[in-house]
């Protein structure tokens, strides 16, 4: 652990919020256009964040302001973690539960903070939030699980490079397509995408656990948004998509697959929480239990390409 | 009423503006005939996202409040109340002549009859009601104002805090209620 | 120094307790905390004797590392939760007896964690039963005792029964040796394996056996639920060490029926820890009692604890040994500072509660670590052994296992949360308006605590390494620590790594917050309502039906409980035709039926 470690962590942070925030501008102009409008500029999301921060904002108490700090910082952490195109800032910390369990302070923060804010908004929106989590996690950990079972290593790098060098063949999402509907599936569950955005329902709950954010609390909220969507694609380009040979590659496919999403999404109503936790435990479960029995016993997919 | 003040913001403060003008987003109180304008001014006909500005959900995280029509003492009191929670710099925008004389209601004895006595407005838009060429046409006027530092209706409440408050109270005796039904 | 000194001096002391509790019982409480400090020193000492062998009268005792170990975590749970015990005499109907049993049951403990043979492990595991059923006795309901009681009995009657099957088959009571006899018996040794864990089971509430901790955690007095539920719940654990490595589980199935390299038999334990931990998360995010909630999560990762020792290998078996001790010290500060918010406010009920972290902003702290840790967040202890088991369940490619541990840790994050946000957070109701933080000799075993979670959190090492000795002492390979870093076959951890990141994306995010505009105090009243004006805080405090979707999806009814009422509904009807036949108004009658069953008796005997 030298500076640069830090430095590089930092620069990974910079280099993070700042494209996920440029493709979530590019991605709101998509949503306008799906419905045949023109859209914002392609920065307005930087405006969006910059402007909130600049506000004034109010606070309920220490933990109001504690609970964002902490799921910041945790989220930063988490992001720190993750390697991009085979770049690590700390070498040999891109185990798979590491970032899936770092990633969970973060949140605990941001619960903790709204729940602390007192308006029943937020803690019905955090309830959610948490039974959201149980449905879309389990199926995408058993087939993170098979993945690790597969190739003997939880690091998130090395099971990118495994795929790498066949073409789209190398993909875990292809070798194991069962487990890659699962993996996409959840991954609309982690962005808080439709028809799994129940928890945010502006409509229904004012927006949830952001209910009583105003000012900087609210651009902070933003930021740990773009971070925590930087973070849960690059977990899936990486573990499914083959991550990227070089920054480059990485940069385009993760465009690629958010926009999916994001297009995807945009065309979908909206799940009650206990309809999604129904959903995930119908579908995508039995898909990751099946995969998980092929890989395990029958060991497709695993060297069945070479 | 627009506030005029010269301008004296230091750099910060202009590219807070700058910030401020190209991302507003509204919380817009359902009051009178005006709230059926809004939806064809979000979607695809006239677009308010080219400008930046979207709706939110509730007035912690608002700019700007749209106060669409005719106010009854009963919403006053609420609009007062949402007001107070939004963060600076915020602005309202009233629509319609309801909000500017009383409009047709003119002697109710439920409404009242002039917004700016209560609270700041930024921004007035007439018609009864306007329709949404009007409503974009003024909220880029908001845009220019604010990017001018001249949209100062929430310092004005700030300033002003007693002579609002006495003409709150006069009309509504008490801005938040303490009755059987609200303990 | 000898084991048998230190039994003596502890079991002299707890005499004295009592004495003095007969005189003046606050005192009798303050000497509870000592007796268990001079305990956890002396033991603190034992550990240069490992390998010792000491008797007294009909008891022999061994020193063994893992003895030492459980012993260990047992007298921590005990010494910090004694913190508690001089608030509690006043509410107590026995507190010279509390006092005493409360030392002596820490006593039980010891010396059954260093049995040699079958009897003194009997002896001193009925005297744990027996003083904790007394003392969970003088809690809110004596019904809980008794079910505990009666799950406790089935559970150790049936283990004596595997004892003395041993016992006839190798003609000798020592635990390491008896069972060497089973070996070519494959039958026999199927009998003894289920017999023997049977015990271990009950008390660690596997299911079907859980249902006595939620009742017993729930209505102990809240000074015994920390140590019912960090403590004495794992000495089932212990049960199940004996039945790997004295019993040798691995290789006495070694011919049996496998799946992925795990003999059925033992496979059948796990798939019944894996029940409990998903039963126990549903249950525990059901609850709507703190006590309770926290009861089942005790279920929850007694499931976790059993799996990981039962895998008995270099990765899952430290996973789960370490998770013994970090759930122990997570529980017990959870319990503990749930005592403390039912000592200020009277209630344990998460519906009655709220917006206490205004008022006790140290025991939130405090709690909130708990917790953390307890979910296996890092970088706390927990999240060091569900990592350590999680990776081992991949090692061995358990799937169903480890679908169901993955339920249960993110299940987790739900029922933690639950009694945070609806105790702690959230709106503070004006009958709270007065309530006061945890005294300093309260707030002592939560900093102790507090402290322990993170060491075990940021370094393992130093718990591992004793880990590594007792699977040295197993004979199977141990875990391997390069500087802080724990390496294993399929990835490493470096627990101070994470921690230090952590912290330096806490400082990034503090410096940005700080470097913004102050932010302006309001009431916590003063909060979006949709514009409607409401001045009834508890109106505003979502605590009732927290997880209402879920609940509603998991409403369907409970059979294990139903079957387990109607059973009891069976017995009790027995019992009254019994008492009706026996004990009728009328004398004759009863010495009638006296005459008849002395006549079958007699009977029964020529014949
Ligand atoms: S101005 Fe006209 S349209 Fe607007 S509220 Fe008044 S009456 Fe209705």
């Amino acid at each position: 652990m030298t500076v640069m470690n830090f430095v590089y962590g930092f620069i990974i942070l910079l280099a993070a919020f700042i494209f996920q925030t440029t493709i979530t501008g590019f991605n709101r102009k998509v949503t306008a256009r799906i419905q045949k409008r023109y859209g914002p500029r392609w920065y307005q999301q930087f405006l969006d964040i910059f402007k909130a921060l600049r506000k004034s904002s109010i606070t309920h108490g220490w933990i109001f302001d504690f609970g964002v700090i902490m799921a910041l910082g945790g989220i930063m952490a988490t992001v720190i973690f993750i390697p991009v195109a085979g770049f690590e800032a700390f070498p040999n910390m891109d185990n798979v539960y590491i970032i899936s369990y770092l990633l969970a302070i973060g949140m605990l923060g941001m619960a903790m903070s709204a729940a602390g804010s007192g308006n029943p908004w937020a803690s019905i929106g955090v309830s959610r939030a948490l039974t959201n989590m149980l449905a879309y996690d389990i199926p995408l950990m058993i087939v993170i699980f098979t993945l690790i079972f597969a190739f003997d290593t939880a690091s998130v790098s090395e099971i990118a490079a495994m795929q790498q060098g066949m073409g789209i063949l190398g993909w875990n999402a292809i070798r194991m397509p069962l487990g890659g509907i699962v993996a996409f599936i959840a991954l609309f569950g982690m962005l808080g995408k439709k028809p799994f955005d129940s928890f945010i329902a502006p409509a229904e709950i004012a927006s949830g656990p952001m209910v009583e954010y105003g000012g900087k609390h609210l651009g902070f909220m933003f930021i740990l948004h773009e971070l925590m969507t930087f973070i849960e694609v690059s977990l899936i380009l990486n573990l499914f998509f083959g991550g990227g040979s070089s920054i480059l590659v990485y940069a385009i496919k993760y465009a690629i697959l958010y926009t999916l999403v994001n297009i995807i999404s945009q065309v979908m109503p909206r799940y009650k929480i206990d309809q999604a936790v129904k959903f995930f435990y119908r579908v995508p479960l039995v898909f990751a239990i099946i995969q998980g029995l092929v890989v395990i016993f029958l060991g497709w997919g695993v060297s069945v390409w070479f | 009423m627009v506030l005029e003040n010269q301008d004296n913001r230091n750099l910060w403060e202009k590219i807070g503006d700058y910030f401020s003008a190209n991302s507003i987003w509204m919380k817009w109180y359902c009051t009178g005939c005006g709230a059926i304008e809004l939806p064809p001014t979000m979607t695809s006909r006239f677009d308010m996202e080219r400008l930046g500005m979207g709706p939110m959900a509730t007035p912690r995280q608002a700019d700007v409040m749209l106060i669409t029509g005719y106010l009854s003492t009963k919403t006053l009191r609420r609009v007062i109340y949402s007001y107070e929670q939004m963060q600076d710099p915020k602005y309202i925008v009233a629509f319609g002549s309801c909000t500017i004389n009383g409009g047709v209601y003119y002697d109710s004895y439920a409404t009242i009859n002039q917004l700016d006595k209560y609270i700041p407005v930024d921004l007035y838009i007439a018609g009864c009601m306007p329709r949404p060429e009007a409503v974009m046409n003024a909220f880029a006027d908001l845009i220019s104002m604010i990017k001018k530092g001249q949209a100062n209706g929430w310092r004005h409440y700030q300033e002003n805090y007693e002579w609002y408050k006495k003409n709150q109270l006069d009309s509504l005796e008490e801005v938040i209620i303490h009755d059987e039904f609200h303990e | 120094m000898t084991f048998i000194t230190v039994l003596i001096t502890l079991l002299a002391l707890s005499v004295v307790t009592y004495l003095v509790s007969l005189i003046n019982n606050k005192l009798g409480a303050y000497f509870t905390i000592v007796t268990s400090l001079v305990t956890l020193l002396l033991l603190f000492l034992l550990k240069n004797s490992i390998g010792q062998l000491a008797s007294i009268s009909l008891f022999t005792f061994k020193l063994t590392t893992v003895g030492w170990y459980f012993s260990m975590v047992m007298v921590v749970v005990y010494f910090t939760s004694a913190f508690l015990n001089p608030f509690w005499m006043k509410k107590m109907i026995y507190p010279a007896a509390y006092n005493l049993f409360y030392l002596v049951s820490l006593i039980g403990t010891i010396g059954m964690f260093f049995a040699r043979d079958f009897i003194t492990l009997f002896i001193f595991w009925e005297t744990v039963v027996w003083t904790s059923t007394f003392i969970i006795q003088m809690g809110k309901s004596r019904k809980s005792s008794y079910v505990y009681y009666v799950v406790s009995a089935i559970g150790s009657m049936v283990t004596l029964f595997a004892m003395m099957l041993v016992y006839q088959v190798s003609g000798t009571l020592e635990i390491s040796v008896a069972f060497n006899a089973l070996t070519g018996q494959p039958v026999l040794a199927l009998i003894v394996f289920f017999t023997f864990l049977l015990a271990g089971l009950s008390k660690i509430g596997i299911f079907p056996f859980h249902v006595w901790l939620p009742m017993a955690h729930g209505s102990a007095p809240h000074t015994f639920s920390p140590v019912l539920s960090g403590g004495l719940v794992k000495m089932g654990a212990f049960i199940a060490y004996i039945s790997v490595s004295a019993f040798a589980a691995y290789e006495a199935f070694s011919s049996s029926f496998t799946i992925m390299g795990i003999p059925a038999p033992i496979y059948i334990i796990m798939v019944l820890g894996a029940i409990s931990i998903v039963v126990g998360t549903v249950m525990a995010i059901r609850q709507d009692d703190a006590k309770k909630l926290l009861a089942y999560s005790s279920v929850a990762n007694g499931g976790y604890i059993l799996i990981g020792i039962l895998l008995f290998d270099q990765l899952a078996f430290a996973g789960g040994m370490l998770h013994l001790v970090s759930h122990a010290i997570a529980s017990a500060t959870a319990f503990i500072t749930i005592a403390i918010v039912a000592h200020r406010t009277g209630t344990t009920k998460m519906s009655k509660l709220g917006g206490m972290i205004h008022k006790m902003p140290i025991t939130y702290t405090v709690y909130l670590i708990a917790i953390i840790s307890m979910a296996g967040i890092p970088p706390m202890g927990g999240f060091v052994s569900k990592w350590l088991i999680l990776q081992g369940l991949a090692d061995h490619g358990l799937l169903f296992i480890a679908a169901a541990a993955f339920f249960g840790s993110i299940g987790s994050f739900m029922y933690v949360f639950r009694p945070l946000s609806a105790v702690f957070l959230g709106q503070l109701a004006p009958k709270h308006e007065n309530v006061k933080e945890a005294s300093i000799m309260m707030q002592i075993p939560m900093y102790l605590l507090t402290i322990a979670t993170l060491l075990i959190g940021v370094f393992p090492k130093i718990i591992l390494k004793v880990i590594a000795g007792i699977q040295a002492e197993a004979g199977i390979q141990e875990i391997v620590m390069v500087g802080n870093t724990i390496v294993v076959a399929n990835g490493v951890l470096d627990t101070f790594r994470v921690f230090v990141v952590f912290g330096y994306g806490f400082l990034i995010a503090l410096v940005i917050f700080i470097l913004r505009r102050k932010s302006r105090r309001v009431t916590l009243m003063d909060t979006y309502t949709s514009a409607e004006f409401v001045h009834t805080p508890e109106l505003l405090h979502y605590s009732s039906n927290f997880y209402a979707p879920f609940e509603r999806l998991t409403k369907k009814p409970y059979p294990v409980l139903n079957l387990y009422e109607k059973v009891s509904i069976k017995i009790k009807e027995i019992g009254h035709m019994a008492e009706s036949l026996f004990s009728s108004p009328k004398p004759a009658v009863t010495i009638f039926w006296i005459i008849i069953v002395f006549a079958i008796f007699f009977l029964g005997g020529v014949l």
